[in-house]
């Protein structure tokens, strides 16, 4: 089962399952079995923005004047955010992509990916602009233990799933001796890991980001940080994006029409899923201890940021038919709403600074009339 | 702003503590069966249907959601068609509802907020799949195509208009 770039075998691309089918050959749009995807691509296309339009020259005074424990939940959220977006950034192409059978899924994947790298850019331009030596704050992801307890949490299931593939393009299916190790490579077992993969992923994409993006939001809420703001804003509508497509992959997995053993593996995993779910809410509630262990900030703090985690998470879960665990009704961040609303991203540059221009809008209506001077 | 120099308020006008306000436009108790809300089957929600036709609805008359100049329906002329939308378990209570009236919003979503009836949205645009609503009866009409995933009972407030009366759960 070696991976080829170029398939040669002949087969009908929409009777191929999303994964571990036949590998993609003609990257083809003109028949799709899941026209969402092609959807999704369209609509990430269109959101394109790039982080040099965002001008955050008025961040750098407003986080030197900011009190010192403001300082720290400002930085450890922007960290933990790039750790994020540095997994994002090439995960789904690394894991994905050598067991994708759909051309539309698998240009999606590519588009998905290039869209976090954008985000990791967006990070060294906002912290490039408020302090003096970028280097410091980049060194210490590698070096904070809370954010690299996040890595292993956030990596595990990919890590997992990139080591089984790995073996399966190289071995195939079977019992095989590798290093004087016995390893059992089992297609069943590999799909488990992908359905557990893209259901980390969601969490990810669905949970973890929106409680980053809350943070960076509360400072925005104050007028504090408000080019960030703008940065996240542009972030948080593409990553609404991505967490409908995993939602999307998830659904259609469960249903079982496009591989019926995904679907036994989906109730198989049921609660396997769920104890990922409230495993990540409690990491983010750690998380939020970390955060505010010096002191919280007006408008948020320890308990009302647990409060959203228990939220989102109820909404998450619902969004991919798991039970909501926990209590919470309402949400205690009322005001994320409106920062999370794609159509006033886009602003009239005399209001702001330019965030954001739709490309290639153009007035297509003619009128005859126009023609009235014209003359052959 | 320019400030008006024959500022014609009296201090009066101000002095909203000692007298009642003057409602903005006046609600008239409206009886139930013109807005077809009999038609209306609450028994799938164990809904008390005789407490519920004693009460009275204010349903207002006019425009509730505040016309804009891009209606959702262009009829020439002809009156905008309305529609009532029971909605149940708002505010996470299983027993608590609202009936409001969906004629002139650009969607669903805006029809329900400017109604008071809290939904929680994104996007807004109908690919984020915030504000996925149960459909327990009626049909709607989507303006563009959503495309977060919703399942057979489900639709998205933020991007579709009601073809007929309806009944909607918000998610608890």
């Amino acid at each position: 089962m070696t991976y080829q770039t170029f398939n040669r075998n002949e087969f009908n691309a929409l009777e191929q399952p999303m994964f571990f089918g036949e590998n993609v050959n003609v990257s083809r749009y003109d028949v799709q079995k899941y026209g969402i995807f092609e959807q999704l691509i369209e609509k990430q296309l269109s959101f394109f923005w790039r982080p040099e339009e965002v001008d955050l020259s008025n961040d750098r005074s407003d986080f030197s004047n900011l009190p010192e424990h403001e300082k720290h939940i400002f930085v450890s959220n922007l960290k933990y955010q790039t750790l994020l977006d540095s997994v994002q950034g090439r995960s789904p192409n690394v894991a994905l992509l050598p067991i994708v059978s759909l051309p539309e899924l698998e240009t999606w994947i590519e588009t998905w990916s290039f869209s976090e790298t954008i985000h990791s850019r967006s990070y060294t331009h906002i912290i490039r602009n408020i302090v003096p030596n970028p280097g410091e704050i980049f060194d210490d992801i590698m070096h904070n233990e809370h954010i690299i307890a996040r890595a292993e949490s956030v990596t595990r299931y990919y890590d997992d799933l990139i080591e089984g593939v790995n073996n399966y393009n190289n071995f195939g299916v079977g019992t095989h001796s590798i290093n004087g190790q016995e390893v059992v490579v089992d297609l069943r077992e590999l799909k488990k890991k992908l359905y557990l993969t893209v259901a980390s992923v969601n969490i990810l994409e669905a949970i973890r980001f929106y409680v980053s993006f809350a943070c960076s939001f509360a400072f925005a809420e104050r007028a504090k940080m408000e080019g960030n703001a703008k940065v996240i804003k542009l972030i948080a509508r593409d990553e609404a994006l991505h967490l409908t497509s995993t939602q999307h992959m998830m659904q259609i997995f469960a249903q079982g029409k496009d591989d019926p053993e995904m679907a036994e593996i989906a109730q198989e995993c049921e609660q396997e899923v769920i104890q990922m779910f409230t495993d990540a809410a409690q990491q983010e509630k750690d998380w939020a201890d970390y955060l505010f262990k010096e002191g919280s900030m007006i408008g948020l703090n320890k308990e009302i940021l647990c409060q959203y985690v228990e939220y989102i998470t109820n909404q998450r879960m619902q969004a991919v038919n798991l039970p909501a665990p926990f209590t919470v009704k309402s949400n205690p961040l009322p005001w994320m709403d409106a920062w999370l609303v794609s159509d006033n991203v886009q602003v009239a540059p005399q209001e702001s600074e330019i965030s954001s221009y739709l490309v290639g809008a153009i007035d297509a209506e003619v009128d005859t009339e126009e023609f009235g001077e014209f003359s052959l | 702003m320019p400030t008006n120099k024959t500022d014609t308020h009296k201090n009066s006008d101000f002095q909203l503590d000692n007298r009642a306000q003057k409602p903005f436009f006046e609600l008239e108790s409206e009886p139930v069966a013109l807005l077809s809300l009999e038609s209306l089957a609450m028994d799938s929600l164990s809904f008390d249907s005789a407490a519920f036709e004693q009460q009275e609805f204010f349903i207002p008359l006019g425009n509730a959601e505040q016309p804009e100049e891009t209606p959702q329906i262009e009829l020439d002329g002809m009156a905008k068609p309305a529609h009532a939308v029971a909605v149940h378990n708002i505010n996470g209570d299983e027993a608590s509802r609202a009936v409001v009236q969906f004629q002139h919003a650009n969607n669903l979503l805006e029809s329900l907020e400017a109604q008071d009836v809290y939904v929680p949205y994104q996007c807004r645009e109908g690919y984020c799949g915030s504000c996925r609503t149960q459909l327990v009866s009626g049909e709607v009409a989507y303006l563009q195509e959503p495309m977060a995933w919703i399942n057979n009972d489900e639709i998205l407030p933020c991007c579709c208009v009601p073809k007929t009366d309806l009944q909607l759960k918000l998610k608890g």
